[in-house]
């Protein structure tokens, strides 16, 4: 029975023109989309690599110099794009791409695509996450709103009732002419994109098994849509009744509830804004140390107790020079500082991230949206990943010339210079972005909810077609 | 037949719950875009106003010193924060240079989440890193905000095909169409009242809702009467297309799921593909030039510039001998050699930055000329004027803050360089800042998407019925 409605209902998908057009158009526009995205990879990709070059041959060429107007001087940290971007670009049009590392001071990421561009670009770009996470289930609407409802104004529901067709298998059958194409779509779209990376040379992290974890969150995410246009369609009575209904709940669950919930996460927790933030880590900064302050309560304190430590009466006397080191202890402090301002920043995030996952039980589109990102690397978490990354390397470099300021000169000679050749002994800035696993196990909510939207729509849907006679005519 | 048709049109409308049903969903739709929009100017303009504040604060200590100074008191500050030093005012006491939102700000949120509404621009600044991002989580930005742009743009067009998608299928589904052919009355003329009247209801509807919102929500009708009556025409107009557009399915397809089809196709048309696929072209035939490439370039101009300071302040004073001192033993300090060569950085990095600038604008006028083709980015893109909100409004800031940080620049400037002190009377003249938003004609893209509208109606009107049709009505 199964299989015999499988043929039937393919068959009739198949000859139905404007679902073969619909079908042409998603492809075009795939294929359009994935060209696209896949150059902007290899551009942004190449500038990467050079920008990283180039900025490291600036940072290693700036000849004699006093190692603190070096630290003041900086250097940047660029972020790469991950593979996976190809299919999900994210949040990336939104966060900066490098980020400023200079002496007492953590500056946020710089330069996002999103300023330099047109209105436009708030529309939504055509890229392929676009097309999987919004056109596909537009798609699945078109293809079968009307797989119930036919039955129903053709009257041949009656036929099939007379059958003792059971209504379950029936059901099945169609969801499976729907389901399979799409199928289809996505396998031959992921298998071409893993070939494309795999291709691409210094593709660096691609895994296969990350592209395969993304496959499977949105065959998920389809099935749920399949489940839910479904149900209506079993529901009603009319075509147009059931496409516009369906529709309606395409545009809750994609368009309405994300913006509601970016609304209550942003009144419930709001961010600061720049300035709020700056002017409140300034203020906890001069509570403490200032390393260009040697006259301030905080640098006698530590003054006299260095001069203890080191059983000395003067500071020239220490066997280091003291301006070097009370510049990495206030250095320190400021580290702290921003440690902590951040970490407040990033509890008001994980609050936000709790009204997503709160309305993602009324809406599959939010979980299956934040997975998707997640895998493929280009979510907020992965950037908070990275500005911290370079934070902590921002600090290393800071420690790594204040010590070599104290080490190698004298007390109160600031006019010493470090050699030309020292700058190239700092470390690279290296980062990897988190694995595979770690992404998953920090969206595991994320996956229990839709997997409970998949069951769920599963059972409602069976016990709502599980006899034909339920199927209101 | 024409007033029979209107009276029990209008009868049925009202018994069968339609038009309570619109005018309650639109209540509430309106009602929560306008509660998030004006959430959204309360926070921008309380974060002004925090700055602005802020500012006073650190003004009247400020004035206080000077005034104490003045009088030859000794004042209780460390030697390099005393306010007769011009670079303590210039960069210890920036102007809040802001962008107010307007009075219909909560229209449309437009760009207003992703860039920030004051800088603060100092004397040795660089103007070409002052960052005109706001903070906000990328997420946001990413799903945008539910406005009242949103529900007009977006859900509008939706309501109206709920509402009309099936008016003449419908008759023909139920076969009451056979007695309508049988009236001596145009069926197209039958359709068009049906539809004009469901348009006439709607547009009473929309007066009135949005009316009582925003009453509900204050807004001042005094200074804000004129925005309104454009927010309702670009609106009306809108409606007016997607009704038309109704009229022309209606008319040219036969049942009413494929009518419904048809017009949700123009909806993902011209809502969700035209502006991306608009905005993918602008990006390919206008390409943005790299930021990081840029900041390489700008890194080895200053490390070049840094290296040669001493040669550049002789340049600098060649070229402007009024900043020249005469007094041959001066020590030329660290803030002349900065300024001298922050000049000539500025000077060498205008060429790179405006490949942006001409990228940017390039893309604008393809958008704008191509925003013909989506009924709902012309909406968007006028919502977004009216609201103040735009990617214009937000260069135009842009530019303006730029202008006057220059301004501010060049005041300290000569003192800087002659190592004159900041006085009590240098306050008065100190540059001030007042942002003036462009004027934008509110109705001309109105009139376009009327005559739009015309068009199609007129078409459908002077097309003679095919075959097929007749075949149908009849």
């Amino acid at each position: 029975m199964i299989l015999t409605t499988l043929k039937k209902e393919s068959k009739e998908l198949f000859r139905d023109g404007r679902i073969r057009i619909a079908f042409i158009l998603v492809i075009i526009l795939t294929i359009v989309a994935v060209i696209i995205s896949a150059w902007h990879y290899k551009d942004i990709n190449e500038e990467y690599v050079l920008a990283k070059q180039s900025e490291r041959e600036v940072w290693d060429n700036q000849g004699e110099k006093n190692p603190h107007s070096a630290a003041h001087y900086g250097t940047y940290a660029f972020k790469p794009k991950y593979p996976l971007a190809l299919i999900d670009q994210g949040v990336d049009k939104y966060t900066g791409t490098s980020i400023f590392l200079e002496a007492h001071k953590r500056n946020e990421a710089q330069f996002d695509e999103a300023s330099d561009q047109t209105g436009l670009a708030r529309f939504g770009n055509l890229t392929p996450d676009f097309i999987l996470m919004f056109i596909i289930p537009l798609l699945i609407i078109f293809i079968a709103y009307n797989s119930l409802t036919k039955e129903k104004e053709m009257g041949t529901i009656t036929l099939l009732n007379s059958q003792g067709v059971i209504g379950f298998k029936l059901i099945f059958g169609k969801w499976l002419a729907v389901f399979s194409p799409l199928f289809a779509l996505l396998f031959v779209l992921f298998v071409a994109t893993g070939i494309i990376l795999s291709s691409l040379p210094d593709f660096g992290i691609f895994s296969w098994s990350s592209l395969a974890t993304l496959f499977l969150a949105y065959v998920v995410y389809y099935a749920i849509f399949i489940n839910l246009v479904f149900i209506i369609s079993g529901l009603v009575k009319k075509s147009g009744i059931a496409l516009v209904l369906s529709l309606s709940i395409w545009i809750l669950v994609c368009l309405i509830l994300p913006k509601t919930a970016s609304n209550i996460a942003e009144y419930k927790y709001p961010y600061p804004s720049k300035q709020e933030f700056a002017e409140n880590i300034t203020k906890d900064k001069k509570e403490g140390l200032d390393g260009h302050n040697p006259w301030s309560e905080a640098s006698k304190a530590l003054e006299k107790q260095v001069l203890k430590e080191y059983g000395v009466d003067s500071l020239s006397q220490l066997p280091f020079n003291y301006d070097g080191y009370r510049m990495q202890k206030g250095e320190e402090h400021q580290a702290e500082v921003y440690f902590k301002h951040y970490k407040q920043l990033k509890a008001q995030y994980s609050n936000q991230s709790r009204v997503y996952s709160q309305l993602a039980v009324v809406s599959p589109f939010l979980p299956t949206r934040f997975l998707s990102m997640s895998i493929a690397n280009t979510d907020y978490t992965t950037h908070w990943d990275f500005a911290d990354a370079a934070e902590n390397y921002r600090i290393e470099t800071q420690k790594f010339l204040n010590e070599h300021f104290a080490e190698e000169s004298e007390y109160g000679d600031w006019s010493w210079k470090a050699d030309a050749d020292f700058w190239k002994q700092l470390p690279k800035f290296n980062y990897e972005p988190p694995t595979l696993t770690e992404n998953l196990k920090h969206n595991i909510g994320n996956i229990l909810i839709l997997l409970c939207w998949l069951l769920g729509s599963f059972a409602i849907l069976f016990f709502t077609t599980k006899s034909l006679k339920n199927v209101k005519i | 037949m024409l007033k029979y048709n209107f009276k029990y049109e209008w009868l049925l409308l009202i018994r069968n719950r339609w038009i309570q049903v619109l005018t309650i969903l639109l209540l509430i739709l309106f009602g929560f875009a306008v509660y998030n929009g004006i959430q959204k100017v309360d926070a921008r303009t309380s974060n002004i106003a925090e700055a602005i504040n802020q500012f006073k604060t650190g003004e009247k200590e400020m004035l206080a010193q000077l005034d104490s100074i003045d009088k030859g008191f000794e004042v209780n500050a460390s030697s390099w924060l005393v306010p007769t030093r011009p670079i303590v005012i210039g960069n210890l006491h920036p102007r809040v240079v802001n962008m107010p939102a307007k009075s219909t700000a909560f229209v449309a949120t437009g760009q207003s989440d992703l860039f920030a509404h004051y800088v603060q621009p100092i004397v040795t600044g660089d103007d070409s890193t002052l960052s005109f991002k706001e903070m906000t989580s990328p997420v946001q930005l990413l799903f945008g905000s539910f406005d009242l742009a949103f529900v007009i743009v977006y859900l509008l067009p939706l309501l109206i095909i709920a509402f009309s998608f099936n008016i003449l299928a419908s008759e023909r589904e139920s076969g009451s169409l056979k007695l309508l052919a049988s009236q001596p009355i145009d069926i197209r003329i039958w359709v068009l009242q049906k539809l004009g009247l469901r348009f006439f209801w709607l547009v009473i509807a929309i007066i009135i809702t949005l009316s009582i919102v925003f009453i509900v929500f204050g807004f001042d009708f005094k200074t804000g009467f004129m925005s309104f009556v454009a927010l309702l025409s670009i609106v009306i107009a809108y409606a007016l297309f997607w009704f038309v557009l109704a009229f022309a399915t209606n008319i040219w397809i036969r049942s009413s799921a494929k009518n419904a089809i048809t017009l949700i196709g123009f909806w993902i048309l011209f809502v969700l593909l035209s502006p991306s696929l608009i905005n993918q072209m602008s990006n390919t035939l206008y390409p943005i030039p790299s930021r990081t490439l840029m900041l390489n370039e700008m890194r080895s101009i200053k490390a070049e510039a840094t290296k040669k300071q001493d040669e550049i302040l002789d340049n600098f004073l060649r070229d402007h001998p009024e900043y020249a001192t005469n007094d041959s033993t001066q020590v030329r300090g660290f803030y002349q050699k900065y300024m001298a060569t922050q000049e000539l950085i500025q000077d060498e990095l205008k060429p790179l930055l405006s490949e942006f600038e001409a990228q940017i604008s390039n893309q604008h006028r393809l958008v704008n000329a191509s925003s013909w083709l989506s009924p709902a980015l012309i909406v968007q893109n006028t919502l977004n004027s009216i609201a103040g909100t735009s990617t214009e409004d937000y260069q135009d800031f842009k530019r303006q803050s730029l202008a006057f940080s220059k301004e501010w620049r060049n005041f300290f400037k000569p003192m800087l360089f002659k190592d004159s002190t900041f006085g009590k009377s240098d306050y008065k003249n100190l540059p001030e800042f007042e942002f003036s938003y462009a004027i934008v004609n509110m109705y001309s893209k109105t009139l376009g998407l009327v005559f739009l509208s015309s068009l199609i109606l007129f078409l459908v009107l002077a097309l003679k019925p095919s075959k097929q049709q007749i075949e149908l009505f009849g």
